[in-house]
C-alpha cells in the first residue's frame, strides 16, 4: 500500500466489567481511501472494535493509532479523534426533538464554530446528496428508517470527517430501505472516503470493498480482498462462516 | 411515504346522539342504573347540604374583615403601592406572554396553539375579577383597582395577539426573559432597596409570604436538582456518591425536621447574608428539600434517554457539557416535566408547613385569625377559602405545565402521521 496508514490497530485486548473478554488481540490497518468490511457471527466482537476507534468502547491491552493521533484515556485526544472520525450506528440515533436541519447543522456550529448560516447551506446540500433535501424540517420521527439513516450518514459528513466508520448501518432496516442507504455508502466510497463498516451485505462487500475482514472470538482471523475472500477464502473460520450465511 | 397531514379525517361512524350515548354509558344494566342513580343522589345531597352551608349558616365576614391579612400579613399600609404596582406588572405581563404565545404558533408543529380555545378562561377571568371584589365587600376604590387590573390583562392580551405576529422571529426568545427579569423587579419591590423603604421579612405574610417562599424555592430547586441528577450519574466516584448521599438523607428525612433543623444550623452552613433571618432560611431548607425531589424526576427522565443518543454526540465531537446541553437535557426534562412540575405543587403545598414554626404564611395568618375571640368557631369558612386558593395555585401551575408539555413536544405530529400510516 502506497496510501498513508489511517487507522492502525494492534493486539487490542477488551474485558467488560463483568469479566468477559470481548476483544482478545484483534489486528486491523486501514489505508487512506480504503473500504474495509467487518464480518463475522454474531458475539464475535465487531461493533465492540469498531467503536473503541472513536473511543466509545475503552480497551485495556494493545494499541490503536487514529490519523496519526493515540488513543489514550486523555479526554483530549478522544475529543480529537472524534472530530475526524464520523459514527453510524445501527440505530440511527438521530436527536428526536430536533428537525433533520438541525441535526445535521448541530455539531460543526458547536465543535468547530462555524457560522449557522454556512454550515446549514452546507447542511441543506448534504441533505440533496443523500436525497432528503426535501425533508429538511422535519423532525426524525416522520421519516423512514431509511431516509433516518440517510439523515444520520449527512450529519456525520458534514463534521467533514476523514474517516467513516459504519456499525451495521443496515441491520434495522426493512428490507426495502437496505438498498438505498448503501447506494449513498457506495458513492461515498466512489469519492475515496476512507471507510470501516460492520456488516452483513455480501453484495455491498463484494462491489464496493477494498478488504474483508473476518471476526472471530474477538480476533481478526482472516483479511483478504473480496474477491479472494468469497471464493477462497483462506480461514477455516472464514469457510464456516460463509457456509452459514449461504 | 404517505405524510399528508391527516387534517380532514371522515368521521366513520355517525356518532350515536347524545341523550342515546348517555343512556348506554351510564343505565346500560340495571346494577349500573342503581350505581348511577346512587351516586347522583349523593352528590346531590352533598351539593345542597353545603350550599345550604354556606348561603344561612356559614359567616363570610371572617374572610371579608381578614382580606387584607389573608392577602399580605402585616406589610406596612404606607408602602402596599410596591404591590399594587407588582401586581399591575404581573397582570400585563401574564396578559402578553398570554396573548403572544397564541399568536406564535411553532410553524413546525400541528395544533401548536394550546389551549386550542380560550375563551372560557378569559370569561371566567373576567367574571371571578368582577365578582371577588364584591363579595369581599372592598373598599369602592380597591374594587376599581381590581377591575382596572383585570382589565388591563385582557387589554394586554388582545393587543399581544393582534401585534404580536409582526414582531420578527429573531426577537420571539426575548420573551422567556421577561419572567425572571420581573421576577427580580419583584423581589426588590418586596423586599425594598434600591432607594425603596427595606420591609424585613418578618413582616411579609399570607399569601405572599407562601408565593414568595413557593416561587424562590421552585426556581432555585430545578438547577440544583438538575445538577444533583447529572452527579448521581456521573463517572466521578466522589460526586455520585455524594449526591446519592445527599438525595436519600434528604427524601428521608420529614421536611418539618428539616424547617427544625434549618432554622437552628442554616446560619452556620450558608453565608450570612444569605439566609439572614427565618424567613429566607425557611426558603432554602424548602429548595434544598425539593432538589432531592426533583432530582430523582430528572433522573426517571435520563433513564429513560436511549444511550445511542450521547453516544451519537459524542462521536460527533461534541464534549460532555455541550451534549448534556443540546441533546440529553432537552430531551430528558421533557419527560421530567410532568413529575418535576408534581413536585412543585406538592412544595407549593408544603409551605403551610411553615406556619409550625412560626411564620405567618397562608396557614399561619389562617391560624391567627381563628384564635381571634370575634371569629371564634369560624374555622370551615377560613379553611374552604384556604383550600380554594392553594387548589388556584396548583391548577395554574398544572395548567402552565400542560402547556408548555404541549408546545416542547416533537411528536406532536410525529406521532399523528405514522397512527395515519398505520
Amino acid at each position: 500500500m502506497t496510501t498513508p496508514l489511517m487507522i492502525e490497530a494492534r493486539g487490542v485486548e477488551k474485558w467488560y466489567p463483568n469479566g468477559f473478554q470481548a476483544l482478545r488481540g484483534a489486528d486491523l490497518s486501514v489505508h487512506q481511501g480504503e473500504v474495509v468490511v467487518i464480518m463475522g457471527p454474531s458475539g464475535s466482537g465487531k461493533s465492540t472494535f469498531i467503536r473503541t476507534f472513536n473511543g466509545l468502547e475503552d480497551f485495556q491491552k494493545g494499541s490503536i493509532v487514529v490519523d496519526g493521533i493515540t488513543l489514550s484515556d486523555d479526554v483530549r485526544q478522544i475529543d480529537a479523534i472524534r472530530r475526524e472520525v464520523g459514527m453510524v450506528f445501527q440505530q440511527f440515533n438521530l436527536f428526536p426533538h430536533l428537525t433533520v436541519l438541525e441535526n445535521v447543522a448541530l455539531a460543526p456550529v458547536l465543535v468547530r464554530r462555524r457560522p449557522k448560516a454556512e454550515v446549514q447551506q452546507q447542511a441543506l446540500e448534504l441533505l440533496d446528496r443523500v436525497g432528503i433535501q426535501h425533508q429538511a424540517h422535519k423532525y426524525p420521527g416522520q421519516l423512514s428508517g431509511g431516509q433516518q439513516q440517510r439523515v444520520a450518514i449527512a450529519r456525520s459528513l458534514c463534521m467533514e470527517p476523514r474517516i467513516m466508520l459504519f456499525d451495521e448501518p443496515t441491520s434495522a432496516l426493512d428490507p426495502e430501505m437496505v438498498q438505498e442507504v448503501l447506494a449513498v455508502m457506495q458513492e461515498l466510497a466512489r469519492d475515496g472516503m476512507t471507510m470501516v463498516v460492520v456488516s452483513h451485505e455480501v453484495r455491498f462487500a463484494r462491489q464496493v470493498a477494498s478488504r474483508v475482514a473476518l471476526m472471530a472470538d474477538g480476533q481478526v482471523v482472516e483479511v483478504a480482498p473480496p474477491e479472494q475472500f468469497f471464493t477462497a477464502p483462506g480461514h477455516e473460520r472464514s469457510r464456516q462462516f460463509l457456509s452459514q450465511i449461504g | 411515504m404517505s405524510a399528508s397531514p391527516n387534517l380532514s379525517h371522515p368521521q366513520r361512524t355517525a356518532s350515536p346522539p347524545r341523550l342515546h350515548r348517555l343512556r348506554r354509558e351510564l343505565f346500560a344494566s340495571p346494577l349500573d342504573g342503581l350505581i348511577t342513580i346512587a351516586l347522583v343522589a349523593s352528590l346531590a345531597a352533598a351539593a345542597t347540604g353545603f350550599l345550604h352551608w354556606a348561603t344561612t349558616q356559614a359567616r363570610w365576614a371572617v374572610i371579608q374583615a381578614n382580606s387584607n391579612l389573608f392577602a399580605i400579613g402585616r406589610y406596612p399600609i404606607e408602602q402596599q403601592w410596591r404591590l399594587w404596582l407588582l401586581v399591575t406588572l404581573l397582570a400585563a405581563a401574564t396578559g402578553l406572554s398570554w396573548g403572544l404565545l397564541r399568536a406564535w404558533p411553532r410553524a413546525d408543529r400541528r395544533g401548536s396553539a394550546w389551549p386550542p380555545n380560550d375563551t372560557i378562561a378569559v370569561a371566567l377571568l373576567a367574571a371571578i375579577s368582577l365578582y371577588l371584589p364584591l363579595a369581599l365587600q372592598a373598599q369602592a376604590g380597591i374594587q376599581m383597582r381590581w377591575w382596572a387590573i383585570t382589565a388591563l390583562l385582557l387589554l394586554v392580551r388582545a393587543a399581544a395577539g393582534r401585534w404580536g405576529p409582526l414582531v420578527p422571529r429573531q426577537l420571539r426568545p426575548l420573551l422567556a426573559l421577561l419572567w425572571p427579569v420581573l421576577y427580580l423587579i419583584g423581589m426588590v419591590l418586596i423586599s425594598g432597596g434600591l432607594g425603596l423603604m427595606p420591609v424585613p421579612p418578618a413582616e411579609w405574610g399570607g399569601l405572599l409570604l407562601t408565593l414568595v417562599e413557593a416561587s424562590f424555592a421552585i426556581l432555585l430547586c430545578f438547577p440544583l436538582g438538575v445538577l444533583l441528577a447529572l452527579g448521581r450519574r456521573s463517572a466521578l466516584p466522589l460526586l455520585r456518591w455524594g449526591s446519592v448521599v445527599y438525595i436519600e438523607f434528604i427524601r428521608g428525612a420529614p421536611l418539618i425536621t428539616l424547617l427544625f433543623l434549618g432554622q437552628n444550623i442554616l446560619g452556620f452552613l450558608l453565608p450570612g447574608g444569605l439566609a439572614p433571618d427565618r424567613v429566607w432560611r425557611a426558603a432554602w431548607v424548602l429548595t434544598f428539600f425539593a432538589a432531592a425531589y426533583v432530582a430523582e424526576a430528572v433522573r426517571s427522565g435520563l433513564a429513560a434517554l436511549p444511550p445511542g443518543q450521547l453516544e451519537a454526540a459524542r462521536s460527533l465531537g461534541l464534549n460532555l457539557p455541550q451534549s448534556l446541553m443540546h441533546v440529553v437535557l432537552p430531551q430528558a426534562l421533557r419527560v421530567a416535566l410532568p413529575a418535576t412540575v408534581g413536585q412543585f405543587i406538592t412544595l407549593l403545598q408544603d409551605t403551610t408547613l411553615l406556619s409550625l414554626i412560626g411564620l405567618l404564611d397562608l396557614l399561619g395568618v389562617a391560624r391567627t385569625v381563628m384564635a381571634n375571640p370575634a371569629f371564634l368557631g369560624r374555622n370551615a369558612e377560613v379553611y374552604l377559602v384556604l383550600a380554594i386558593l392553594f387548589w388556584c395555585c396548583c391548577a395554574a401551575l398544572g395548567l402552565g405545565s400542560r402547556a408548555l408539555e404541549h408546545r416542547l413536544n416533537p411528536n406532536t405530529v410525529a406521532l399523528n402521521t405514522s397512527a395515519h400510516k398505520a
